[in-house]
């Protein structure tokens, strides 16, 4: 039974003459786990939420939108409110109220239910979601990730019919943003609730969706099957780089025949089609040393007195002229360590130098002037100024010497632009100071394959100028591109290093998906390039 | 005191405006020192922080006011001493230590006042009387940590970008100034998301219901008949002057009486019960882990 339909949808938004949907008709089936990707300016956002009466765009709409059979306009208030279920990306701009059990019960007070049926509904949903241990917890207190499953059990509670989630993941680590992904594909199943999620990090998605919508500049271009959509995709196209490694792989090689999605089934198409004869790529990595741009010497670093050690015995040198990559899980004190070296947290033992000199020689602001500079996880938090154009000029910065070119976006608010945009502004302000140490975190958070192909382009072109860089974050694909070295944070310490092919392979379980697919197969192949790359070596000959 | 905590708001607000009304109300040294130490009692035995150091203040408020009183009025018949030609008289003494008593009494049931009544408490007694209040004020309470933990993270952010020098007031005090403009551009933009929010799942369909983790049992209504007994008692007496003190011009007690005993024993009862009850709990878990 078909549960959503488009039809011949066109929308425009005022003052614009082109517009952001052409002509869109879908049909989103009850019970389906669908999928929405295109790049980024291709209508994704705007088709969500047309489809949710209540926050719609203001702007010029022709054709039709049908739930089961309804138009949305004349949808009552109730079961617009009720049966749509909306999920957006940032989980702490979502919340509403202050507790826990309170953002539980915020949609059924809406309603006007009585108190026994409210407290019900949150303790089955409390219960159902795990949420009953922070069930009197301040929202203040969660993680990001719990946020995120809060905002939808907060929605779930109302018992949709259908789930619209606009980049749930975006802004969560990978460890939350697949517990959440499996949660939705638990509800799906459970309940047969129909999903349609928009999302860049497909890895996980596509494998457990049952249909993949394309759209590209306001048209669906493609609709249908996983993996016959995957295998039909162009080649070396955008949306080719946001795709699960093992249907990367499958294009790289121009293979026919099914499409791989999973690791699993990447590495049965690997043993079907590929020997492994030549077991490993030739490394040139013979690196000299250089001095050391930054210096952490058994650095111990804790937040309160009576709060345990953040940073423990903390050891690490970072040499002059390499991109450094820290990986770890949340809490494991990576982002301190970047506050530390950036002067903003006091150790209270230990020593960090900066260029062979010790951070607390640092006078009067010189640390931050040509030396180094910190780029932190929330670029929102570098904005002062109302447009790009102030904002730069601000800190001193040329629009034409950047790496990367602005020039389309220097008349915006700095908050209308795109979390990559965004990324790129501030990266644009950081560098304004010159800095021979860059500091970055997580900078990759939240953006689509395009701009993470730009940053690693910027790094790479900042480190041929002579800069250090270095990076905390959880995107192992992202280091195993960029990164010179790699270390893994556990507890406040460092427990293993190395250049990101011996690091990557050594590891097991914090990988890169092509690592997983190849280990025991190839050696020391961590990206989708090293892995097709002996392929080709490796090519079966047709008998 | 976890006992007293467990109990319904409305029970617990009510029972400290009982017992602070009082002790606001009523100059009678017995009932003040009575006051005080109920107070003491609750605070100390309910407070984790247990350090001098946070007594230290509220006792130096104690002594300035009951040495300022005897030192700048000097009514009364009994002249203590003469100090610099001024009569320093008993009556006058006697008034500063009570109302000393009266203030620290006060202070103290509004510091355990503030440690049980949290802020979902509030709340819920806020919205009893408005669902939209109630709503505000939760949605404030969420919003003000938010705000303060973006402008110190705009602030270190700032600062490793070495944009603003601190070492002179003019430049500072500039800084500041903008972390907060821009401050408050992002709550406005914050606000759209979470309007928008709100407005997804029904907000202004209709008529709002108000839900709250708290239920009112049969010990509440029990503690609350309690209370407002003891607090009846006590205001009789009070009104029939039977607990009449005065100060000036010479100390003057009410006539010894069945009412003023009454009133007595009503506000020593008040003052103690969250001590009974808290004895109470204590028997009956020893009781039970015994009987494991």
């Amino acid at each position: 039974m078909e549960i959503l339909t488009l039809e011949h949808l066109t929308f425009a938004y005022p003052l614009c003459v082109a517009p952001v949907l052409k002509d869109v008709s879908l049909t989103v089936h009850s019970g389906e786990f669908a999928v929405l990707c295109g790049a980024t300016g291709s209508g994704k956002s705007t088709l969500l939420r047309l489809l949710k009466r209540e926050i719609a765009p203001v702007g010029e709409k022709t054709g039709r939108i049908c739930y089961q059979h309804t138009p949305v306009e004349e949808l009552s208030a109730k079961d617009s409110a009720c049966k749509i279920g909306f999920v957006m990306q940032n989980p702490e701009q979502q919340i509403v109220t202050d507790k826990v059990w309170h953002e539980l019960a915020f949609g059924l007070e809406n309603q006007n239910l009585p108190q026994d049926v409210i407290a019900r509904r949150t303790a089955e949903m409390a219960s159902y979601f795990g949420i009953e241990h922070w069930y009197e917890k301040s929202v203040s207190e969660l993680s990001g990730g719990q946020k995120q499953l809060l905002n939808l059990a907060a929605v779930m509670v109302m018992n949709p019919e259908i789930l619209i989630l606009d980049e749930p993941t975006a802004q969560l680590d990978p460890i939350a943003a697949s517990d959440f992904i499996a949660t939705l594909k638990k509800l799906n199943d459970d309940f047969g609730l129909t999903v349609l999620i928009v999302e860049h990090r497909l890895e996980e998605l596509i494998p457990i969706c049952d249909r993949l919508i394309v759209l590209k500049n306001g048209c669906v271009l493609h609709d249908g099957d996983p993996r016959a959509v995957v295998a039909g995709l162009e080649e070396d196209s955008e949306l080719l780089r946001a795709m699960p490694s093992a249907a990367r792989l499958y294009h790289a090689l121009g293979a026919s025949g099914e499409c791989p999605l999973t690791v699993r089934e990447g590495r049965k198409f690997l043993e079907r089609h590929f020997d492994n004869r030549v077991r490993a790529l030739p490394r040139d990595e013979v690196r000299t040393k250089t001095n050391p741009a930054l210096d952490f010497e058994n650095v111990y670093f804790r937040y309160g007195r009576e709060l345990s050690d953040v940073l423990c015995g903390l050891t690490l040198t970072v040499y002059e002229n390499e991109i450094f990559c820290i990986l770890g899980g949340n809490g494991s004190g990576k982002t301190t360590s970047l506050s530390v070296a950036a002067g903003l947290c006091r150790p209270y033992g230990g020593r960090v130098k900066v260029f062979g000199k010790k951070l607390q020689d640092y006078k009067n602001q010189s640390l931050y002037c040509g030396c180094l500079s910190l780029l932190p996880q929330d670029v929102q938090t570098v904005f002062l100024k109302n447009t790009v154009r102030e904002e730069l000029s601000d800190a001193g910065a040329e629009a034409d010497a950047l790496p990367f070119d602005l020039s389309a976006l220097l008349d915006k608010h700095p908050y209308d632009l795109s979390g990559g945009e965004q990324q790129l502004v501030a990266l644009a302000k950081v560098l304004a100071t010159k800095p021979r140490l860059l500091l970055m975190d997580e900078p990759t958070k939240g953006l689509d394959a395009d701009k993470k192909a730009a940053i690693i382009s910027i790094l790479k072109r900042l480190k041929a100028e002579g800069v250090t860089v270095v990076i905390v974050t959880h995107d192992v694909e992202f280091c195993a591109q960029c990164a010179d070295r790699c270390a893994l944070f556990f507890r406040g310490n460092i427990v293993s290093h190395g250049a990101p092919d011996a690091f990557f392979s050594e590891n097991t379980f914090y990988t890169t998906a092509a690592s997983r697919m190849s280990k025991g197969y190839y050696e020391r192949a961590v990206t989708v390039e090293d892995v097709a790359t002996l392929c080709r070596r490796n090519r079966r000959d047709v008998t | 005191m976890k006992a007293l905590e467990a109990y319904h708001p409305a029970v617990s607000a009510v029972y400290f405006l009982a017992v602070a009304g009082i002790a606001m109300f009523c100059m009678n040294p017995i009932l003040q020192a009575l006051s005080l130490f109920g107070a003491l009692l609750l605070f100390l035995s309910n407070s984790r922080n247990r350090s001098v150091s946070s007594h230290a203040g509220f006792l130096l408020l104690f002594l300035l006011f009951a040495l300022l009183n005897p030192l700048f009025s000097h009514n009364g018949a009994t002249v203590l001493f003469v100090l610099n030609n001024n009569p320093v008289t008993l009556e006058s003494a006697v008034y500063g230590l009570v109302a000393a008593g009266m203030i620290l009494a006060v202070l103290y049931w509004f510091r355990s006042f503030t440690q049980i009544m949290t802020s979902d408490k509030l709340l819920y007694l806020f919205g009893k009387l408005s669902p939209k209040l109630s709503l505000i004020l939760s949605m404030g309470l969420r919003y003000v940590p938010l705000f303060q933990s973006q402008v110190k993270k705009i602030r270190a952010t700032q600062t490793a970008l070495g944009l603003y020098k601190e070492d002179n007031l003019i430049d500072r005090v500039r800084g500041e100034l903008r972390v907060f403009s821009i401050t408050v551009t992002w709550a406005l933009e914050n606000g759209i998301t979470t309007a928008d929010s709100m407005e997804a799942r029904g907000y202004g369909i209709g008529k709002r219901s108000h839900f709250s983790l708290f239920r009112f049992r049969l010990r509440d209504g029990i503690f609350l008949a309690i209370t407002l007994v003891l607090f009846g008692l006590a205001c009789v007496s009070i009104c029939t002057g039977a607990l009449e003190f005065t100060c000036y011009p010479t100390l003057q007690w009410a006539a010894a009486s069945p009412t003023g005993a009454v009133g007595y024993l009503a506000y020593g009862g008040l003052v103690l019960m969250p001590a009974v009850l808290e004895t109470e709990e204590r028997i009956k878990w020893k009781y039970l882990r015994s009987s494991i």
